[in-house]
């Protein structure tokens, strides 16, 4: 399962599920998959965002918090939105959701292969493990 | 030497950042990516330039000084942009490269580099890279940003690509390398990832293609790309200066790396004058995979065998270079 925190309402899961991390576009891996979100808080219909990058030189981070912050602000009872990323918790590939590891990482960890030219004779040539 | 690994970097780039080069806010948003990666990425206790002092016009001078007198770089690879989508020449052009590989060209080597989109005047342009000014290999930018869009094209189309590989072929050319991943500036990561290398080197088994920045952050396709076909190699250029900053996130790149392709197939590079090499080298040499890390996936450590290899030895034999007699006749002692 994604790591979203437990800081994220459903709502703002669903108002995220078309927000696209900007590498992942095309295998249609969004920024709740991603694991990006760790927390959605509203007062008084100012929402606050909290969101880590998988990496701290991402040149799309500008592209990300425009989306999250548009997507965000359209919800019901938002009037306005802000979206911070958070530098005191780093990212990791435990935060990937499932549907989204198995789109990034279709290479099994090499401790499940164990003899790699084994496992390459039986899944070459043609196709992917 | 670093220890007693002979260094051939394999990317050094004589960047013109002056503002009147750069087309408008593309060129600029390039630029300004590039300082970005530069003041991330470079280490505590290390200079940080400000973005004026890093925006400007980089000589073969400063090049020279920055790979050769400040680090412990043997041999470098005199890399051009052709990026005259964003940049008036280029951002790095090839004449500057040329003339920085020819200030000491024992040990630097000149790669070529065209625009495949401009047909018939890019190969002239190959044509007078490899006769009138020495290079030994191609390297090429699938993603261009030309008249204010995307234009890309793929290394796998045989109307664009083909011509260009055959007549580095005629030419006497057998290495190739393509920028991938890290979209800098407008430019669409789509066309960064990598799909298309499997019909380059498929069709064109003799040349051995170099898929620069890997892990950036294309990894497991690119691994099983490496795997499938002989003829492609990995360069860690820009990959490497996460060693510090992101030590386990570089530990599962060179892991995965490691154990799927091996250490013959990975090649250093420095990426200056956004980092100063010395630094990412020293840090690569101590560097070893967290215990953890191989426990836990199973990755084989990095040994000082495979350090040497890409650290120098990897891009010596693709250039066709004798290895241990390169080592002897140009190989510096460690003086930092």
């Amino acid at each position: 399962m994604a790591t979203r925190g437990t800081d994220v309402p459903d709502w703002a899961v669903q108002a995220l599920a078309e927000v696209y991390d900007p590498c992942c576009r095309e295998k249609g891996i969004s920024v709740v998959d991603m694991g990006l979100l760790r927390s959605v808080a509203v007062h008084d219909g100012h929402a606050r965002v909290e969101l880590l990058l998988t990496s701290g030189w991402c040149p799309f981070a500008a592209r990300v918090l425009t989306d999250v912050t548009d997507a965000i602000g359209a919800q019901p009872g938002v009037h306005s939105c802000e979206v911070e990323i958070v530098w005191d918790e780093a990212w990791t590939t435990e935060r990937l959701a499932d549907s989204a590891r198995r789109k990034l990482r279709f290479l099994p960890d090499p401790v499940v292969v164990g003899d790699r030219d084994a496992y390459l004779a039986a899944h070459t040539p043609g196709g992917q493990p | 030497m670093i220890g007693d690994a002979f260094v051939f970097d394999g990317v050094a780039h004589p960047f013109n950042f002056t503002p009147k080069n750069a087309y408008g806010t593309p060129g600029e948003m390039f630029a300004n990516h590039l300082y970005a990666f530069h003041a991330t990425l470079t280490p505590e206790g290390q200079p940080v330039m400000s973005a004026e002092e890093f925006l400007r016009e980089w000589t073969p001078a400063d090049l020279q000084q920055m790979v050769f007198d400040e680090s412990d770089t043997d041999m470098l690879v005199a890399m051009p942009l052709p990026l005259t989508d964003l940049f008036r020449d280029g951002l790095s052009p090839w004449e500057t490269c040329a003339e920085l590989a020819s200030r000491d060209a024992d040990r630097t080597i000149f790669w070529g580099s065209v625009n495949p989109l401009e047909g018939r005047k890019a190969i002239d342009l190959m044509e007078r890279q490899v006769g009138e000014f020495g290079a030994k290999a191609f390297k090429f930018y699938n993603v261009r940003y030309d008249y204010g869009s995307p234009f890309p094209w793929r290394m796998d189309d045989p109307q664009i690509a083909f011509p260009i590989f055959e007549k580095a072929q005629e030419l006497g050319i057998n290495l190739i390398g393509v920028h991938k991943g890290v979209p800098l500036g407008p430019q669409p990561v789509e066309a960064t990832q990598t799909w298309d290398m499997d019909g380059a080197a498929a069709n064109f088994p003799d040349i051995n293609f170099v898929i620069f920045h890997v892990g950036l952050p294309f990894i497991d396709e690119t691994c099983w790309q490496l795997i499938r076909f002989p003829n492609l190699y990995a360069s860690i250029a820009a990959t490497v200066n996460f060693v510090v900053r992101a030590p386990r996130l570089f530990a599962e790149i060179i892991g995965k790396l490691l154990f799927w392709c091996g250490e013959d197939k990975i090649i250093y590079g420095s990426e200056a004058p956004i980092w100063r090499p010395q630094w990412a080298l020293q840090a690569f040499k101590d560097f070893s995979i967290p215990q953890d890390l191989c426990d836990g996936y199973g990755y084989p450590q990095l040994t000082d065998v495979a350090k040497r290899k890409i650290l120098g030895e990897n891009l010596l034999r693709l250039h066709g270079m004798d290895v241990e007699g390169t080592k002897a006749r140009l190989g510096r002692p460690q003086s930092h």
